[in-house]
């Protein structure tokens, strides 16, 4: 029921907010670095607000006044598992503001187009490969323009308790800007809204969300080899897992009321 | 000669991608270069595409809808390279 009376709540509320937000891009379109972050800013804030509303509904409850500690203090190319369709909204709020990828399909809407080029978000390479050149290129810039950009290196939602394979978008992003990389972990237990768990399928259980950063890399530590950058990350998200798979288990193996645990 | 290229287009995947674990003669004609097979990713096509340009003189355009079929094995690589090859030569004279 409160799935149903939030989604209700934002079919109502989010036209005005796009109004707001392709009212301000307007204005403030001379200087595309400032709107930017300014409309960042703003987006950011909406989410950390959305969030603590979805803690309020016990939809999913997520500590966002938690700040992640550890963060640097220029741009950085943010990585993380995906878990549920949660984790940009949550990533986003919880750093502040961040460029994404985002497919075309999505970018190409007529009325969130200006959005898209407003927040300086990049549009993805689509079906073409020889594409993801350009898409490399938009996120540098976007990192010289001072902002994080933040990618899933799985590249779509992942598999229940795995991780699909990495792509090296974003390490070789890191690497041609010469930013760090910010490996982030995204726990949602029990599971909602990943590809199993639909919106209006909700657990029994209020879903908690937790955000912790796992490791942040400088690129040269690796002579900015993308594609060891990739395989140590994957590799260390695929220790993370096991570790946390471990500690499932032996919740699980505690008690039955524990059994609906899920990890990302 | 078709051969021949097939055999150049495995040791340039190998030189470029330093793939050191793959020995180019294992890489089989047909097998698909991405996903499953080598597993290469969308970077290691824009390197292979700069590669390509640099040995053969064909250039891969950005927003080709068949670009995903050109990459798709060696053998597809072998097609595209000698289709755009008889262009610019067809161009030229």
């Amino acid at each position: 029921m409160n799935v149903v009376i939030t989604v209700g709540t934002y079919s109502v509320i989010a036209p005005v907010g796009y109004a707001i937000l392709a009212t301000l891009c307007f204005f403030w379109r001379k200087h595309p670095t400032r709107r930017a972050k300014r409309l960042q800013s703003i987006t950011s804030r909406a989410y950390r607000f959305m969030h603590q509303w979805l803690g309020w509904t016990r939809i999913t409850v997520l500590d966002h006044q938690k700040a992640l500690p550890d963060l640097p203090t220029g741009p950085f190319v943010v990585i993380a598992n995906h878990p549920t369709l949660m984790d940009v909204t949550a990533v986003t709020g919880l750093i502040g503001g961040a460029c994404s990828i985002v497919k075309p399909a999505l970018y190409q809407r007529t009325m969130i187009k200006p959005l898209m080029v407003g927040l300086g978000n990049v549009e993805g390479p689509g079906p073409d490969l020889i594409r993801i050149g350009r898409v490399v290129d938009d996120c540098v810039d976007r990192l010289a323009w001072g902002l994080p950009v933040v990618i899933f290196p799985e590249g779509t939602r992942s598999p229940h308790g795995g991780l699909e394979r990495f792509g090296r978008v974003a390490f070789e992003i890191a690497c041609r800007a010469k930013v760090p990389l910010v490996s982030l972990t995204i726990t949602c237990d029990p599971l909602y809204l990943s590809k199993q768990v639909t919106l209006f399928r909700p657990p029994p259980r209020t879903p908690h969300m937790k955000i912790e950063v796992l490791a942040v890399d400088q690129p040269d530590s690796l002579g900015s080899d993308s594609r060891a950058l990739c395989k140590r990350a994957e590799q260390r998200y695929r220790a993370w897992l096991r570790k946390v798979a471990g500690e499932t288990t032996r919740s699980y193996d505690s008690g039955p009321e524990d059994s609906e645990c899920q990890t990302s | 000669m078709s051969d021949q290229l097939a055999d150049r287009i495995k040791e340039i995947i190998v030189e470029t991608l330093a793939l050191e674990d793959v020995d180019p003669t294992t890489i089989e004609t047909d097998a698909p270069l991405f996903g499953e097979g080598l597993g290469l990713d969308s970077i290691d096509a824009l390197e292979l595409a700069l590669a390509f340009h640099k040995e053969f003189g064909v250039r891969t355009q950005e927003n080709d809808e068949n670009n995903r079929d050109y990459y798709k094995s060696v053998a597809s690589l072998v097609k595209f390279i000698t289709e755009k090859q008889a262009e610019n030569a067809s161009s030229a004279s």
